[in-house]
């Protein structure tokens, strides 16, 4: 597998020639190929947001009160969090094609920082909502006991920690990655001529900020402020 | 010069020495579908074996040998099987890998390591599936689909299971990844879209529902593992969840997956009837944009399975509407086929046969299939066995059916051997008589009100089943012999020669049989259409040398 | 090396302004206007702020392919979406249904004022 890639020739009829793609060394098609990927995570994505849409249409009383209980600091630092590693993120792929090898790892760096500075706040907040006796398994999320929920409520929070979870997954694979594209730098692996891995890294990194985009407000603002959907909060 | 694929190959990591390490960690599309198609046909004898103890149970009414729970086990671990482990990665997994970069023109696919990777993830998800056999209470008893609530609440190993159906349908959403990849970017020069052979066409309609309609049945079955392991509620109506948004979550996937198992089997018949008809294909364009027609409509007719489960009576007329629509692409299709043989020189080998026995059953298949897509019908006809005639007259007599079709027909491409007509054809006539006795009295049995995962059944159905049963061991008869007699001509075949039908498209046109590691010699020009036939012989010829045009 | 570096760079300052002013927004607005349809406010921002992700920092802009690949996908998911409303819409027995019909507070009253 390591031999050089010389671009082969076809020639038609008339003699001329045409150069033959090869799967080595293919820029766009790694692009492609990558775009491709992070559709089946727009469906994914989409198949959760359908099953939330559809509770919500359910229990739209339900789930504004339920979002009032979410903690809209801690979410939202979070949300500034990943907006400047987006740009941190893209700032060391600038680096890397303008040939700052070095830059483009310090940047890499603060990416992951951030990232870890978000699952960080991440974790205070859940275990704010575990001791509040909101989570996963805990009684206010069963049915039929005295701390239950009402079924809204029990579905809006089941679906909050699925798909914060999961996107929390997604952070943790992130980090695994850039980890793995500073190995391959200092390898000499990715370069500034030969550097699609950065490339599709810092998309998949621009896509779980994406998909933050819609979570967020999605669980944490629908339902805060004092008066919305015209029905007055309890609280 | 004569070293052919079996002789060398490029590995994912470094280089070992011992062949078999070789073949464990090739990147050689050729190598890779090769062993697809050891395991998946494995896997489709046991689910064989699995569904005759079915047949053997429901010989007699009452119980004969499996108690009622094993019972659905066993029609559980049949249609895990068959599914996700043999029909869904089946022709894509096998034909799409070694043949499709060949009609292209390509030396391997785009992404020659994550085909190994998706390779061994299937093998993973293969494994977990079977590991689920032993461990925990025993095979889930859900039957295939899972539905919500009842396997959320048995406690049979329903979790394991569902973890293999995520894991291979990951490994499914990277094979088509890398074919569309692969037809976008690696196409010979000259060769646009619509110089394309038809069952590359069939495969990238294909790889676009693997891409993207994967994800929803993945993700719906994170959420029942979530749910059986955290109760999130979402699908549990104790806690307000909503068993049928499963149903639509699985069958947005679910259904579209029949027509990435027929595409591609769609695409082999386009390949085989203009090859032994010496004709060029009728109406190509029509063909080609119905795979994606169909592939397009597919994504929206789900809710057909969803009539008797409490769906709103507005959504079923959608439905049904709409799925009487895929019937039009479908149409199309078997009147190009019929209409490229007409006046065409038809050789009657075994290919053709196949492709032609297909035409009879799946046209049964699809036919019944309209009429149960009408909410009226299918009120009388849901889950019984007129459904599971239809299902298996369309998927076995229609999809496996071409896919041995192709296996014939791509038999010594892939091996450079030929196998014995007569005997071949034999085993066609024995699988096609035992298909039709065992599966045409299910459509009676089913209109009269036999359910469909019985273990148990009135005594006026007994005479169905045992035809039935009868057809079965002719068709198992036919299946075990065919094999046979394939793996025996692998072994001690006659050279096949590089070109044995007069074939047009380019993966027969290559400079030796079986093909060499790289494929063609030199990448070709195509500025000719794939089947360019005049007065019965092949239009586009080649040196195999230069691979330049010398017609 | 990247000749107008300088200009790209600037670019994603811009972009992250124009990000953090989004964002401002969504926080701010339950609390100040429109407080009637916050949930409407709040999806339509966030569906520009993906537009500018898509188009700026994933190079979106200027992609046929990829674009138009995009696009399937999206439309794929509404029309998902659409059916399934529709569905629920015309579901004939909410009435009598365990999952809706539980609750008799305002959720109730609420979903069948419109």
């Amino acid at each position: 597998m390591s031999h050089e890639y010389v671009p082969e020739i076809a020639v038609d009829r008339d003699g001329k020639e045409h150069e033959v793609q090869g799967w080595q060394g293919d820029f766009y098609g790694g692009k492609l190929g990558f775009w491709l990927f992070m559709l089946t995570e727009v469906m994914m994505f989409g198949a959760m947001f359908l099953v939330l849409t559809y509770y919500f249409s359910l229990h739209p009383a339900d789930f504004l009160e339920a979002s009032s209980e979410l903690n809209v600091l801690l979410g939202g630092t979070n949300t500034v969090v990943l907006l400047i590693s987006a740009l941190t993120m893209g700032l060391g792929l600038l680096k890397m094609r303008n040939g700052d090898i070095a830059g483009a790892k310090l940047m890499i760096w603060a990416t992951i920082i951030l990232a870890l500075l978000f699952l960080g706040i991440k974790a205070v907040e859940w275990t704010n909502e575990y001791q509040h006796g909101v989570f996963l398994g805990l009684d206010a999320l069963q049915s039929g006991n005295e701390h239950s929920k009402p079924f809204g409520q029990i579905l809006f929070f089941g679906m909050y920690f699925t798909m914060t979870g999961l996107h929390g997954f997604h952070i943790i694979i992130g980090i695994g990655l850039m980890l793995w594209l500073l190995k391959r730098i200092n390898a000499g692996k990715v370069s500034t001529e030969h550097h699609i891995l950065h490339f599709n890294i810092a998309l998949y990194w621009d896509l779980v900020h994406l998909i933050w985009v819609f979570v967020f407000p999605y669980f944490y603002m629908i339902g805060a402020g004092d008066v919305v959907g015209g029905v007055i909060n309890a609280h | 010069m004569s070293k052919t694929y079996f002789d060398e190959t490029h590995c994912a990591i470094g280089h070992p020495k011992s062949t078999f390490m070789q073949w464990m960690l090739t990147v050689d599309h050729k190598r890779i579908g090769l062993m697809y198609a050891a395991v998946i046909f494995t896997f489709f004898f046991v689910a064989v074996a699995v569904a005759f103890t079915l047949r053997l149970e429901l010989f007699a009414p009452g119980q004969q040998f499996l108690d009622p729970n094993t019972y659905n086990q066993v029609f559980t671990l049949h249609g895990v099987i068959m599914v996700f482990l043999f029909i869904i990665p089946g022709i894509p997994a096998v034909f799409g890998n070694i043949v499709m970069p060949l009609m292209i023109g390509a030396k391997d696919v785009s992404f020659p390591r994550l085909n190994w990777f998706t390779f061994w993830l299937y093998i993973f998800g293969a494994l977990i599936a079977l590991s689920s056999l032993w461990t925990g209470n025993g095979f889930a008893d859900t039957g295939w689909t899972f539905y919500a609530p009842y396997s959320l609440n048995t406690d049979t190993n329903v979790i394991t299971t569902l973890v293999a159906a995520f894991v291979l349908g990951m490994a499914s959403i990277l094979t088509g990844l890398n074919f569309i990849v692969t037809i976008h970017r690696l196409r010979a020069p000259g060769m646009d879209f619509f110089k394309m052979p038809l069952f590359v066409w069939g495969i990238y309609a294909t790889a676009w529902i693997q891409l993207l309609a994967t994800p929803v049945v993945g993700i719906t079955l994170v959420l029942a593992i979530l749910e059986k392991t955290f109760g999130i509620g979402i699908f549990d109506p104790a806690k307000g969840g909503d068993p049928i948004l499963f149903e639509h979550l699985f069958w947005i996937y679910s259904h579209p997956a029949v027509y990435l198992m027929i595409l591609p089997a769609f695409g082999i018949m386009s390949e085989i009837i203009p090859a032994f008809s010496r004709r060029e294909v009728f109406g190509y364009r029509t063909i080609a944009l119905s795979s994606a027609a169909i592939a397009g409509i597919g994504y929206l007719v789900w809710g057909h399975h969803l009539f008797t489960s409490g769906m709103s009576d507005i959504a079923k007329v959608i439905f049904s509407f709409l799925t009487f629509l895929v019937a039009i692409p479908t149409g199309i299709k078997f009147y190009d086929w019929v209409a490229t043989m007409y006046k065409g020189k038809i050789i009657l080998s075994v290919p053709m046969l196949w492709a032609l026995g297909t035409m009879i059953t799946f046209v049964i298949g699809g036919l019944t299939g309209v009429t149960i897509a009408m909410v009226g019908p299918d009120i009388h006809l849901q889950d019984t066995y007129y459904t599971v005639a239809h299902f298996h007259y369309a998927m076995l007599g229609g999809v496996v059916f071409l896919f041995f079709a192709g296996l014939h027909y791509w038999f010594p491409l892939v091996t450079g051997k030929m196998y014995p007509e007569g005997k071949a054809k034999i085993a066609f006539y024995l699988n096609f008589i035992g298909f039709n006795v065992l599966w045409f009295p299910m459509f009676i049995a089913g209109y009269q009100g036999m359910p469909r995962r019985y273990f148990d059944y009135l005594p006026e159905f007994e005479i169905y089943h045992q035809v039935a049963f009868f057809g079965a061991v002719i068709f198992i008869s036919g299946l075990v012999y065919m094999f046979y007699v394939l793996i025996k001509a692998w072994k001690n075949g006659e050279p096949s020669g590089t070109n044995p039908w007069n074939a047009t498209t380019l993966e027969w046109h290559l400079p030796t049989s079986p093909p060499p590691l790289e494929n063609h010699t030199k990448v070709p020009y195509v500025d000719f259409r794939p089947y360019e036939y005049h007065h019965g012989e092949p239009v586009v010829k080649f040196d195999l040398k230069t691979m330049k045009r010398i017609d | 090396m990247l000749t107008n570096y300088k200009t790209l760079k600037a670019g994603y300052y811009k972009v992250l302004i124009g990000l953090l002013v989004l964002t401002t927004i969504t926080f701010v607005q339950p609390y100040m206007f429109m407080l009637d349809s916050t949930f409407g406010i709040q999806m339509l921002i966030g569906a520009v702020k993906a537009w500018i992700i898509l188009m700026y920092y994933m190079h979106l802009k200027g992609e046929k392919l990829i674009g138009w690949t995009v696009i399937f996908a999206v439309a794929l998911v509404v029309v998902f979406f659409a059916i399934v409303v529709v569905d629920v819409e015309h579901f004939q027995y909410k009435d009598a249904s365990h999952i809706t019909s539980q609750e008799l507070d305002v959720t109730h009253t609420t979903s069948h004022e419109k």
